[in-house]
């Protein structure tokens, strides 16, 4: 691998690929008449056995991916199915992978060399064209929609932005699976009950909206399997609305999750408990209180780790506080602030 | 150079190896760490979700015990660096926020103003000692050990704090590894995810997604991982006999701590740097160290 950049600091660092990484920026690569190689994975669908083609295209000034998939269907290969409509970053069905990366097909600049593979975690309809049934389903499980627990107040009803601040980003969502895509633990199958960040964006337009019935949304939530979000910010990188799902959704609707169905937020409470009592995490303390005498069935691994003495069992049962106990009380007390 | 230094939960615990080596290492670059004993914990990912206000409280609390010392902070977690950094962030952009938590610090004579700057360790070895410094300081070249870096995701993403629109394009960590003589691989799962954040109360998740990244390292011809993040390391390592059960193959990937891997090419030993109490052996490191390999 080729290692030349230069490391700058976070602040500095910021808005500094991004600068470099725009329309205008990856177009200076290509000069018009230069081609570029396009391998797409092509597919007659679910358990079909797919093959990569490629494609030599033309550059011609300001191309975007689309426009690459345009000419490839219009000269090349007139079967290549691909969904697109409004070519503008507004309709959310042109989404695909280039490179290893879920993209806007409408809104990315071509690269010299692509690889176009169709979106991970949902079913392949044939060739780019995935089946988005199973988001759409998820989604009208979770009955994203408002209904207030008393009467229409009359308009306008009193809404501050501060109270829609996360709600109104979950707005910006235009459902065009990148997210979905990328997420992993959606790539995991049904290995657990997560809903996947694009389910729960939706689920935030109402949620997270101050009028919606805090009865419906603690249903809603709890089919989501919220606590399994992972954290990685995969689908906050690849969302082409910008939306920071992860802090702006995924954890406001925990915290919902939280005040509405506690038992939902054992994990996060048991954590808390112990930074409150000992003012630092005990690991032994933690999978213990989550997950109970259990925890000692994996003999192996609790021999293993006190060989090599990474867990003292001591500090855990005799809940020795550290030097920064008595800061955490302060602050935490023994209920949430 | 002096950083007031932060070793968050995880060094002080499982990882308490990361704790030994950094200050180690940091006494062979130069850098005078001290310490915040009185330091919390900064929540994890599950304060920040259940109790923002207290989240902020513990983050900038720490924020102002090294703005206290007039000290940069110097981190050695991801998760820690991430929270932080999120909490320095609202802190400096909502008056109302900082009005808050200030308050609550007042009561133990602390305050914050917003100067603190936030440093992970990486990042000191890239800004503060630099590569051109830390070339002459490599006194024993680990040459010709193939390793392949695992980030892990809060040093790289989201991309509104750190600004990489792709986070592969990040490559501190195999530029380090090349300045130490290493050749570092290219494979998937360098900036993916370990799954530690819901490993307490359920494993599976974790032992899936970093089986996978520990296959690719191995298929790109690794000899050992490497990990600025002690909860990468974790499941890298201490769930890596899980690993091997659920995938029914032999894995053997050692993994080792950043600073361990700095600590070797700097010339400390492989004893000095606590590298033989992680899981999985780490002898083939220890052979390049003492040019055996």
């Amino acid at each position: 691998m080729a290692v030349t950049a230069t490391i700058l600091s976070p602040a500095s660092r910021q808005g500094q690929i991004e600068r470099a990484d725009t329309l205008v920026q990856r177009n200076a690569l290509l000069t018009p008449g230069d081609t570029i190689t396009v391998r797409i994975k092509r597919s007659a669908g679910v358990g079909a056995e797919g093959r990569e083609q490629e494609f030599a295209v033309p550059y011609q000034k300001w191309m975007r991916v689309l426009d690459a998939l345009n000419w490839i269907a219009e000269n090349d290969a007139t079967d290549l199915a691909y969904r697109w409509f409004c070519g503008s970053k507004m309709c959310g069905t042109c989404a695909v992978r280039m490179n290893g990366r879920e993209v806007l097909a409408c809104w990315e600049a071509v690269e010299p060399q692509m690889t176009i593979e169709p979106l991970r975690n949902l079913p392949v309809v044939r060739d780019l064209v995935v089946d988005r049934s199973p988001y759409e389903n998820k989604v009208a499980s979770l009955e994203p929609w408002l209904r207030r627990p008393g009467d229409y107040a009359g308009f306008p009803e009193p809404l501050s932005h501060k109270q829609m601040k996360n709600a109104s980003k979950a707005l910006d969502c235009i459902s065009c699976m990148c997210c979905y895509s990328a997420c992993p633990v959606i790539r995991l199958g049904g290995l657990t009950d997560f809903a996947g960040p694009a389910p729960l964006v939706q689920l935030g337009q109402t949620a997270l909206d101050p009028r919606n019935d805090p009865q419906r949304i603690a249903a809603s939530l709890e089919r989501t399997g919220i606590f399994n979000c992972v954290s990685c910010y995969k689908c906050e990188e690849v969302c082409p609305a910008g939306i920071p799902i992860v802090s702006q959704i995924i954890e406001p609707l925990k915290a919902k999750a939280a005040a509405l169905v506690p038992a939902m937020a054992h994990h996060a409470f048991a954590v808390r408990a112990i930074v409150a009592a000992r003012g630092r995490v005990d690991p032994g303390a933690l999978v213990l209180r989550v997950q109970g005498w259990r925890a000692l069935l994996r003999l192996r691994r609790i021999v293993r780790l006190l060989v090599r003495g990474k867990i003292s069992p001591l500090r855990t049962v005799l809940a020795i506080k550290t030097a920064a106990a008595a800061p955490a009380r302060r602050i935490l007390g023994r209920g949430p602030s | 150079m002096k950083f007031a230094y932060y070793p968050g939960c995880s060094a002080r615990s499982t990882c308490a190896e990361l704790n030994v080596a950094t200050h180690r290492v940091a006494q062979k670059l130069g850098l005078d760490l001290l310490q915040l004993e009185s330091a919390t914990c900064t929540g994890a990912r599950e304060l920040r979700a259940i109790d923002p206000a207290a989240f902020y409280a513990l983050n900038v609390r720490i924020l102002a015990l090294a703005e206290r010392e007039a000290l940069p902070l110097m981190t050695i977690c991801n998760t820690c660096t991430l929270n932080v950094l999120d909490a320095h962030a609202a802190f400096v952009t909502d008056a109302d926020l900082a009005k808050g938590v200030n308050a609550r610090l007042a009561e133990e004579g602390l305050h914050y103003s917003g100067r603190t700057k936030i440093s992970h360790f990486l990042w000191v070895l890239h800004e503060d000692i630099g590569q051109d410094r830390l070339r002459k300081l490599v006194t024993n070249p680990l040459t010709g050990l193939t390793v392949a870096a695992f980030y892990g995701c809060h040093i790289t993403r989201p991309p509104g704090r750190y600004g990489f629109v792709d986070s592969r394009n990040n490559i501190a960590l195999e530029t380090l590894a090349e300045i130490l003589g290493c050749r570092p691989i290219d494979y998937t799962g360098r900036t993916e995810c370990c799954g530690f954040h819901t490993a307490a109360s359920d494993e599976r998740v974790a032992i899936k997604l970093t089986g996978q990244h520990i296959l690719a390292a191995k298929a790109g011809g690794a000899q050992a991982m490497v990990t600025p993040c002690p909860l990468c390391h974790t499941v890298l390592d201490g769930f890596q006999r899980e690993i091997e059960d659920d995938l029914e193959q032999k894995l053997d990937m050692p993994v080792l701590h950043l600073p361990q891997l700095v600590g070797l090419a700097l010339g400390l030993t492989p004893e000095e740097l606590n590298i033989d109490r992680h899981m999985i052996p780490t002898d083939v490191v220890g052979a390049y160290a003492a040019g055996m390999a």
